[in-house]
């Protein structure tokens, strides 16, 4: 083994809890057990710190009526259970974190609760997954009419609000939360190799084929359509 | 010697109106809708300080031409990048936050040649930046002073001295914090971060925080200066949401004071 594929045993066993537990890591004494583990738990408790404030900042804009600040259930039992079994960037993990979220700041203080929530948790659940850090070929920088390809994770959502008409202003200053419509309003989410989240109003089109990714349709792809909502998901590495 | 801290854009209209600051560090780019950006911009010495990858691979196109990007865009006088190597090669794990290299030949000869490579397609000079280990991994094959000594004669490139994470690595080690400091290559320093460090409940123990540098702090900043003939600034290294205008403001003076 080269050390850069040592250098990788390393990231793995500090983002991968059960990897960290098990005999194939600890067998390897490359580090001390205990330090490993106080620094992936700090890596974890940071890496979704990041995560929730930038995926559920909608619900930290609705706490100022809420007073439930999403960012609270990081140092709730409920997310020191889960770090025995956390995998950074794994999808379930993220769903697992959003979920903890979603019950603690869970309310009625605006009708589209639910539909907001649900929003959020499809963003940060989108973006987990493998990427590509480094470009030998081409990736986002296709052209902007090449056909349409179905990414693994994408995600379709059925509201029962439009959403995307309320979202910009929950983040302006408000005194009364500000209202959305009520109109069905579906929405695909999906992100690119690089982990970058996008999110756009999902045609009968784009429904149709997402149902059959398979196909070829020639309609305009939805990578070329503009994004409503600025949803970049490159999150920033702290020093 | 020029005395900063980052540019945090929710502290914009204090660091547009503000007169004791003279440079900022950028760690992301401005964002489109930011109307302090303008008047930051002509006001402040820029400093590229954006995460641009791991020299422990090559930078593509992509990442270099963001880099040249910014730096033009700030007119930044160098560009800073880290000793770190956070993500798998094949992206499957990755651990947001930075995290340095084994200290081994074969990392060195990485860094050097992709460093090399960054810093033959920038129009100005690249420092890098040490990055502090809470544990260390047995793989590795030398001390990280003297790993970092043979990287920066390898390639003529600058020195950005992080000091709160050399004052963790020797708090760590059981060392004195000015004894860890002078087996660095000091000579080659072109700019400081100083920060405070907080006590943090996972790592049982004290960590970066964006918090005021205490007074032991900027007495070892004062220390290390003596000891960096080419430093040419220092950075009040604190970027964070949680970030009050009181501390940066305050921090920044009390760094100028105890120069």
């Amino acid at each position: 083994m080269n050390d850069r594929a040592l250098q990788d045993e390393v990231i793995r066993a500090l983002a991968d809890a059960p990897y960290r537990a098990s005999a194939e890591w600890r067998s390897r004494r490359l580090a001390d057990a205990g330090q490993v583990e106080r620094f992936a738990r700090f890596l974890a408790r940071h890496f979704y710190h990041e995560r929730i404030v930038h995926f559920f900042k909608y619900s930290r804009a609705l706490a100022r009526v809420t007073a439930r600040w999403p960012v609270a259930v990081l140092r709730q039992p409920g997310f020191d259970a889960l770090l025995a079994t956390a995998v950074l960037g794994d999808r379930a993990t993220a769903r697992a974190v959003a979920r903890l979220v979603m019950a603690y700041v869970a309310g009625e203080e605006v009708p589209y609760h639910g539909d907001l929530l649900r929003y959020q948790e499809a963003m940060m659940v989108v973006e987990a997954g493998p990427r590509v850090w480094s470009d030998t070929g081409h990736g986002d920088d296709r052209p902007a009419v090449a056909p349409p390809e179905l990414v693994e994770g994408t995600t379709l959502l059925e509201l029962e609000y439009d959403l995307p008409t309320v979202l910009p202003q929950l983040l302006q200053p408000w005194t009364t939360p500000p209202d959305a419509p009520r109109r069905k309003t579906r929405l695909l989410v999906a992100r690119s190799r690089h982990g970058r989240v996008a999110v756009a109003r999902a045609s009968d089109a784009i429904v149709r084929w997402c149902a059959s990714p398979t196909a070829r349709a020639r309609w305009t792809t939805w990578h070329a359509r503009p994004v409503f909502v600025p949803a970049t998901s490159r999150l920033r590495c702290a020093t | 010697m020029m005395v900063g801290a980052f540019y945090n854009p929710h502290l914009g209209a204090e660091l547009a109106a503000a007169s004791t600051i003279d440079h900022l560090a950028m760690a992301d780019p401005p964002a489109a809708g930011d109307r302090h950006w303008p008047a930051i911009k002509q006001r402040y010495t820029l400093l590229l300080h954006d995460y641009l990858g791991q020299l422990s691979e090559p930078l593509d196109d992509r990442a270099i031409e963001r880099a040249r990007s910014l730096a033009g865009l700030y007119d930044s006088p160098w560009v800073a990048e880290h000793f770190q190597c956070l993500h798998t090669e094949d992206g499957t794990y990755n651990l947001n936050y930075v995290f340095p290299p084994l200290y081994t030949e074969e990392f060195l000869a990485r860094f050097v040649a992709n460093a090399n490579a960054l810093k033959a397609r920038l129009d100005q000079p690249l420092v890098m930046e040490n990055i502090p280990g809470f544990f260390d991994v047995r793989a590795s094959q030398m001390p990280e002073p003297i790993w970092l000594r043979r990287f920066f004669d390898a390639t003529g490139t600058g020195f950005l001295l992080d000091l709160p994470h050399v004052w963790l690595e020797a708090h760590y080690r059981g060392l004195a914090p000015q004894a860890w400091l002078a087996e660095f290559p000091l000579e080659h320093v072109v700019e400081v971060h100083v920060a405070g460090v907080e006590q943090d409940r996972d790592l049982e123990g004290p960590w970066i925080a964006p918090t005021a540098p205490s007074d032991a702090m900027l007495d070892f900043m004062v220390h290390a200066l003596t000891r960096c003939p080419g430093a040419k600034a220092v950075t009040f290294d604190a970027f964070s949401p949680s970030l009050t205008a009181d501390v940066l403001f305050a921090s920044v003076d009390r760094i100028r004071a105890a120069l």
